[in-house]
Order: structure tokens, then sequence, then C-alpha cells
């Protein structure tokens, strides 16, 4: 960490002491290269209001008092049109909308276009969350708590350009960073873009840590959130976007691009960054899909087919690797249709990571306890194929 | 059993008669009152969807280190999350609010009671349609209610596919229906108001010896006609999709979920100003009356609303900036900026006609004041979200929502309750109470403004709308709203408690407590079953203040033009 570092956090922090920005922005401007144009037009529109605001409101208030009704006195006589006057009051308003709607068109424009040498992700939006899977493939593994609910931390380079090329996996969601002053909805059926330069750096890559962590106590970085109605856990869609400077969003992406875990670790993570938790506590408390906590080898009554029990683990395993690949074939009574399908988004050590993870919930002692010799037999296997093997191939293919 | 010298209140001979002369009755009327009650319990229960979402954002849901969770107000139990009491309420807040209240508040009440009348008619042109019209919005409303209590329904008033189609949460089936079936209560209404206004002016009134009230709903009527059948034919859509897998939206099913907010916005915008034209017709009447003064530029306010009602149906791709291509975008943001004019023009000409006034304070005026203020508001916080630039910004945040509030309950609700007590005095013969109508209107106009101004900063700040929980950056704003919100609310429940003692003990009013000159102010106060006990002649125009002396006033009570006290 150089000092250099510090410098936007003071820019920051001078920002923040201006009430003015922070009533209108909660104190942040000039974040992306958009903010600072679009707030500009912005303000234009706000000082013309409020002029023509206190100008109407000031005659109001003048003639309710001046002409206020007073015992045996009519009203004065005055013209009930004037042409001149109508005129004019027709042509201002529409020469000033006409100057705000081409600043507008203008200012828009370039939020359409992303320059062609942008970072590229890829952005999936599901019900409820989100996955940005980078250039290299990576996908964060880190989270904090937002809105009650881990929310992902996204990372992206400061002061170049980034494009998101989006598309959803269920209904419609939009992609927002309110400090960017950016927004793009995003669909099932098609991909839409949204493109933004960050202009301040926000957090640092902790090569200890192994996160990336905020610069300042002041600013946690700047918040993605969906803003088109969704569903039950709209409100909880958040994700943080971590700004840094380019060779700390390298050394992320690298980190976030390799999992070194054994299987339950895993699936833990997969929990979260999959989205399962949106749904599924590990917890046993209620949500939109039942819990994972106590149920592994549980007998299961379904609304759509017939109830089963399970004999053998195997049986169990095939029907919860049909659950998450074609999840609309058994559903567990009392629950909605409401997942969509894993198929194609998991590697078979995935899979497998998810499945022993869910067996350490189980209520059985005897289960968690196989669960992570499976576990640790299949580390110590891996370790022994990577010594033989040249380096970490094996496990960036994993990742990938 | 034309009585031409009974009130249409009066009760018949016996209970029963007197029941079955309201439930099967052609009189206007009477259908007036019944659509009021009606429209008042659809605007309680919206109120309290909004108390309670309001109460629901005092702060985030927060799970504590020891698993307790605080901060959730709706727990109902039955195993909901305080996401899903969330999601239902604001639902049922917008759709009950709009299909039930607002839509059909001022046209359906009051536009109904005066409409004949102000054109000196005895009734609307299709009086028996204008009662199936009522049973019809109570049905809808029944099937609304029965979605409510059948689970409820979380997809937001606007139903935007593919989630309304494919959730499997809730009852949007009935819902759906229910919308469907309120949009012909709305389009019988129009229909028969058209053709009353066409046909049934009394001999010699002209289109420009009309009072403006009937201008406004005149023209919601022809947006009535034309927009609300394209609502009826979308929500079907919705509704076969559901039921029969008609792939029209769910890209699962080959349909496009664009193409529903195409629909959807093509009636919802022209809605709005079914919303708001009403409104503007209630101040432009109380305005003068109040002044005593003709209208400044009468024909500039007639025409900007028939201004209003054509480009109205040019702009729905507004809601849609975040959704649609650049192109689109640049022709909705121009045509929407095209609207705001003829709305600007109303705002100048209402203001103009106070200059040289003699204006009365009283609950009437102090609401086309407070309107004047909110709707201002509203109007001026509209080309932020027309320009493009800063609308990507905005778009579905809560500065849309404090702007539609602004513009909808800063605008058609407050003139709709000031209509109310404006009125009042000619629908019941009652008068209320002056001292506590104008505390109701300041406490209203304080929460008001304490709750939604609140919301432009959420906005901006970036609180996106439609959330159950948030960030904790925003915990002082949301809570600074729901205290604006109560204090509304106690706002209105002194109204209510003013007309409800009216109605009890209020004292018999004039025929003309205003100094009226349109014609229900020659009615009696309440009018008689037929209105006039014969046909009204048009002697002067409906704004003709200041020339001639109201009818049914004391002498010197409402002077004419430069009049001074004789010494």
């Amino acid at each position: 960490m150089t000092m250099d570092m510090f410098q936007p956090q003071q820019a920051s922090s001078m920002l923040v002491s201006n009430v003015w920005d922070d009533l209108w922005w909660r104190g942040t401007t000039g974040a992306s290269t958009f903010a600072d144009g679009i707030d500009t037009i912005f303000f234009f529109i706000f000082w013309v209001s409020l002029l023509f605001f206190i100008v109407l409101m000031g005659l109001m208030v003048l003639f309710a008092w001046a002409y206020r009704r007073r015992q045996g006195y009519g009203p004065e006589s005055s013209a009930s049109h004037n042409t001149t006057l109508e005129i004019t009051w027709t042509v201002i308003p529409s020469i000033l909308f006409l100057i705000m709607f081409l600043w507008g068109f203008k200012g828009y424009l370039p939020m359409q276009i992303a320059p062609s040498d942008s970072e590229v992700i890829n952005v999936s939006a599901y019900q409820w969350g989100w996955e940005w899977t980078y250039d290299t493939g990576a996908q964060t593994q880190q989270f904090e708590v937002m809105a009650d609910v881990p929310s992902p931390v996204f990372a992206v380079p400061v002061g170049r350009p980034v494009k998101l090329i989006m598309s959803s996996r269920d209904v419609i969601h939009s992609a927002y960073i309110s400090q960017f002053r950016v927004k793009r909805d995003i669909f099932p059926n098609k991909y839409t873009t949204l493109w933004f330069q960050a202009e301040q750096t926000t957090h640092y890559f902790d090569e200890e840590a192994g996160e990336a962590l905020p610069i300042s106590p002041d600013n946690k970085g700047f918040h993605l959130a969906c803003t088109e109605y969704c569903g039950d856990q709209h409100s909880q869609m958040w994700g943080r976007i971590a700004v840094m400077a380019e060779a700390d969003y390298q050394a992320w992406k690298a980190k976030m691009g390799t999992f070194e875990g054994p299987l339950h670790e895993l699936g833990k993570l997969l929990h979260t960054t999959k989205g399962c938790a949106a749904c599924h506590s590990v917890d046993g408390s209620q949500k939109t899909g039942p819990t994972w906590q106590g149920v592994w080898m549980e007998p299961r009554e379904f609304t759509n087919a017939p109830g089963e029990s399970y004999a053998d683990e195997t049986e169990y395993r095939n029907y919860m690797r049909e659950s998450i690949l074609e999840p609309h074939k058994k559903i567990l009574a009392g629950y909605p249709n409401q997942m969509q399908s894993y198929q194609g988004q998991l590697t078979d050590r995935e899979m497998l990571g998810l499945l022993v993870y869910m067996k350490t919930l189980s209520s059985n002692p005897d289960d968690v306890s196989a669960a992570m010799a499976e576990s640790a037999a299949e580390m110590e296997a891996r370790e022994a194929g990577e010594s033989e093997s040249e380096g970490g191939e094996a496990a960036a293919e994993e990742m990938s | 059993m034309s009585h031409h010298d009974v009130s249409y209140l009066a009760p018949k001979e016996t209970g029963w008669k007197t029941i079955w002369s309201w439930i099967f009755t052609v009189d206007h009327k009477k259908i007036g009152v019944m659509y009021l009650a009606a429209v008042l319990l659809a605007f309680l229960l919206g109120g309290i969807f909004a108390i309670a979402l309001r109460l629901e954002l005092w702060e985030p849901v927060k799970t504590l280190a020891d698993g307790t969770v605080t901060g959730q107000v709706l727990d109902l139990g039955a195993g909901a999350t305080a996401n899903n009491w969330y999601n239902r309420a604001f639902t049922l807040h917008g759709t009950v609010m709009v299909f039930l209240f607002i839509i059909p508040s001022i046209p359906a009440s009051l536009g109904n009671i005066f409409l004949p009348i102000m054109l000196g008619a005895k009734d609307v042109a299709f009086p028996k349609l204008n009662l199936f019209s009522w049973y019809v919005y109570v049905f809808g409303g029944l099937f609304a209610l029965y979605a409510i209590l059948a689970g409820g329904v979380e997809t937001g008033w606007t139903f935007y596919t593919p989630y309304s189609s494919t959730t499997e949460w809730g009852s949007v089936t009935a819902m759906v229906l229910g919308a469907f079936i309120l949009g012909f209560s709305s389009i019988f209404t129009g229909m028969n108001f058209i053709a009353t206004v066409h046909k049934l002016r009394t001999p010699g009134m002209g289109w420009f010896d009309m009072p403006l009230f009937v201008w406004a709903l005149y023209a919601t009527s022809i947006i009535q006609v034309l927009a609300t059948p394209v609502l009826g034919i979308t929500l079907l859509f919705i509704v076969f999709e559901r039921m029969f897998q008609v792939g029209v939206f769910d890209p699962a099913l080959g349909g496009d979920p664009v193409l529903f907010q195409h629909f959807f916005w093509f009636y919802s915008h022209p809605a709005v100003y079914i919303m708001i034209l009403p409104g503007f017709g209630v101040i432009s009447e109380m305005i003068a009356v109040h002044c005593q003064k003709k209208l400044f530029g009468y024909k500039a306010i007639a025409f900007s609303s028939i201004a209003i009602a054509a480009i109205s149906f040019l702009v729905w791709g507004h809601h849609m900036f975040t959704s649609e291509t650049p192109a689109a975008n640049a022709i909705f943001s121009a045509l929407t900026f095209l609207v705001a004019i003829p709305t600007a023009i109303k705002v100048f000409n209402w203001i103009a006609t106070m200059y040289k006034a003699s204006i009365a304070i009283n609950t009437p005026m102090l609401y086309v004041m407070a309107f004047l203020f909110c709707f201002t508001i509203g109007g001026l916080t509209g080309p932020p979200l027309a320009t493009l630039a800063v609308d990507i910004h905005l778009h579905d945040t809560y500065f849309v929502v404090a702007h539609f509030h602004y513009v909808m309950m800063g605008g058609t609700v407050l003139a709709f309750i000031g209509a109310l007590h404006h009125w009042w005095p000619k629908i019941f013969g009652k008068m209320y109470n002056e001292f506590w109508g104008m505390m109701g209107c300041t406490l209203v106009f304080v929460g008001f403004n304490v709750t939604f101004f609140t919301q432009f900063f959420l906005g901006t700040q970036g609180m996106p709308r439609r959330y159950a929980t948030y960030i904790e950056e925003f915990t002082s704003l949301h809570q600074i709203s729901t205290i604006g919100s109560l204090i509304l609310a106690l706002g209105l429940f002194v109204h209510l408690g003013n007309f409800i003692l009216s109605l009890v003990s209020g004292p018999k009013a004039p025929r003309n407590p205003w100094g009226g000159l349109t014609f229900e102010w020659e009615a009696d106060a309440p009018p008689v079953e037929h209105n006039f006990p014969k046909e009204p002649v048009i002697v002067h125009g409906p704004y003709d203040y200041g020339t001639v002396t109201p009818p049914h006033t004391n002498p010197g009570e409402f002077p004419l033009n430069d009049e001074r006290p004789s010494a």
C-alpha cells in the first residue's frame, strides 16, 4: 500500500462534510465518469424548477393575502385572458424543456456504447442474487452482510471502462449502482449491457485476508441493487462494489479464481455464491425453499409425485442431484415450484461438494462424521494427485 | 315516483322501500353517493396498507448475533416472512388505491352527481348503464377482496411479467380478473359521460358555456373509453398464460416480457391522466367560486385538458427508459416534455385567477392552495424523470415514488378532499365544521409533505422502490417519512370525524353557501329528484363572477366587481 491510495479517501471525506451533497447524494459525487455530468443536468433542472416554484408560490401567497376577502368588498376588475402573457408562459417553458431534453439525450447516449477496450464481466441475475463471472472465470468468494443477508463483494478496476453483459435466469431484474448513476434492466430472453468507469478507489486487496478491504471506514464501497421488483427477496439483492487499483484488482481476481479447500467447505461456499442461501437456510429457519438442516435421508412428501423414503444413500444422493438439476420434477409439499435448474452450472466436484456439505448438516452425528471423513479423504487424494501433476492445473480447471 | 319538490335523499314510506330506492336507483345522485361510499371504503383499505408498509419501513430487518430478529413490524404469523408481508402490503396498497379508489374517485362520485346538474340535465344519458357500472365496480371490488383474503398478491400493482405470469404465490389470477372487471365499470362510466355531454346540455348551452369540471370529465371519459380496453386484453393475456400456458409474455413459453410493459403502460400512462384530469376540473371550479373571479384563460384550460388527453397516449415509453433501446427512449423523452406544457399552462392560469380576486379562506380554498403547492412540486419533479440521462439514475427509486405521490395524492386526492368539502353542503344539505375542516387540511398538508418530500432525497441517494428492507444508511429518512404518514392519517381521520358529525348534527346548508354561478348552485341543497323543478335556462357564463350576482345568496354577501362598502 502506498500513500496515494489514501488520496481518494481524503477527497471523499471532504465531500461527506458537504451537507448539500450529503442530502442529495449521500456525499458520493464523481464516483464514475458519468456522475458529474448527470448531477450537473439534475441541478440545472433543480434550480430552474426552484425558481419557478418560488415565483409561483410567492404569487399565490401574495395574492391570497393581498386579495383576501373583506366584508363588502367585491373583487377588482381585471382581464380574464391576455394573449401575450399566455403565449409567453407557453413559450418559455417550451424552450426550457427543449434544453432539458437535448442535454439529457446528449448525456444519455455515451452510456449506451461501451468502449471496445472495456473489462468485460458476465452478470447473471436470479431470484435472489447476482453471479458475476470475470474474464478469468473467477467468481467472488467474498461476502459481507447487507440488508441482513450475506451479499457478494464484486471488485472492479479504477480508471478504466467496465462492461457488464447481463442476463437473467428467471424473471426481470435490473442492475443499479447508484453512485455510478447507472442502471439497466436484465431480461430472461436476451442480453443487455451496462458500462461505467469508476473514478474513486474504495478498496485494496489484502494479501493476508485474501480479500478486498475498504481503505477508509467512512466509505465501505458502492452498492449494487436490484431495481425491478422480482419477488420475495427483491430488497435483499444487494452487492458491494469494491473499486480497486489495477494491481489489487488483478490480485483479487486471481485469488477468487482458485479454491483449495475441502469438499464440505466448497459446498458451504457454493451455498452462498450460487444463491442457494436466498431460499434454503442451513439453520432450520423458514424461507422460500426447505431448509437443509437435519433433512439428510429424511423421507419426503411431494405435491406432484408419490412420496419417497430412502433405503440407501445413493438413492438419496440421486434425489438431491435431481432436485438441483431438475427441480421441477418433485416439488416438496408445502413449497412453491420456484427453483430454476442448475443444469450446466456446477462441475462434478461442486455437485459433490454440495452433497457432502448437506450431509454435514444431518441430524445424525454418524452422517456428519462420515461426511467429514469423505471430505478429508478427497482432499488427501487431490493433494496426492496434484503433487504428481505439474502445479495447480487441476485446481484451475476445476474452478473454470 | 317523480316528485318535483322532494330531496333525492328523502326516505320512502317504509324502510324496505328506502333500501329498494337506493339499490335499484337510476338517479345519478344516489349512484354518485353509493360510489362515494365505495371509493372512500377503498381509500380506507388502501390507506391501512399504506400505514402498514410505512411502519414496516421504520427500520431495516436485522438478525442479531443471538438469532433474534429486530425491525420486523408486519408479522401476522402464518409462517410468512417480513418480506412477504411487506410485498403483499405494497401490492395491495397500489392495486386498491389505483383500481378501486383513485380511478373512480372523482369521476364516479362527484362527476356522477354534478355532471348532469352542471349541464342542466335530469340525469346522465344512460341511467341504467350508470347503475350497472356501479354493480360492476362492486363485483370487481369483491373479486379483489377475495384475492386479498385468499392470501393476497405480491406482484406489484403493475403485474410485470414473467414474474406475475409464473409466480405460484398468492391469488394473482383472481386479482387480475378483478382489475379486468373494474375496467368495464370505468368504460361504462366514460361512455355515459361522453353521451351526456354531447346530448343533454340544456338548450342554449354551447361547448364553451360548460363548466371546466365538465370539460375535464369529458377528456377523462375519452381516455377511459379508448385506453381501458387495452388494459383489459393485457390482463386477460396474463390469465391465459397462467391458466393455459399461452405464451405471450413469458420467454419460457415463447413470449416477450417487454411486450407486457408496452401494453400495460399504453393503458396505465393515460390512466394517470384519468386520475388527475378530474382533479384539474374540480380545482378550476373551486378556485373560481372561492375567489369570486372569472377563470383566467378559460379556453386555454379547456383545450389543455383535451391536449393532455391526446398526448397522454404517446408517452407510455417513458416507463421503460431502462428496458428499451436509445431510439425509442429519445422519442418518448421528447413527447413526455410535450405533455408537461399544457399542464404547466393550467397552473399559471389558476394562479393568475387569484389576481385581484376576493379570496375566501375556508377548507376548499385551503385545499386549492395545498393542491397548487403539492401539484407544482409533483409537476416540477417530472422533468428530471423525463430527462434521459437523469432518469437512468432516478428510475425505480423513491424519487419516482415521491413524484407519483405528489401528483396523485398531492394532486388528485387533495383536490378530491377539497371538492368533497366544496360540494358537501349541496350533496347532503348539511354544513361541515369549518374550523375542523381547516385543521384537517393543515394536518394532511404537513403530513403529506413530511412523508413524501423526504422520499425525493431517498431516491437521489439511491434507495430503490418496492423494498421490504434496506441497508442501514437510509434509516433516518425512512423514519421521518413514516412519522409524516401518521400525521397524514390523523388529518384524514379529522376529516372523517368532521363529515360524520356534519351528517349527524350539522346545521342545514344554504342553497349557495359559496356564491357559485354554475347550475348546481341553482338547485336545492340537497337537490330534488330530478335536479330542477323545471329545465334551467342559461343566462350567464359559468364563471361570470363579479358581473353576475350569485343566485340564492343574501344581498351584499358576494359583492360585484369593484363594489366597496357604502359609507
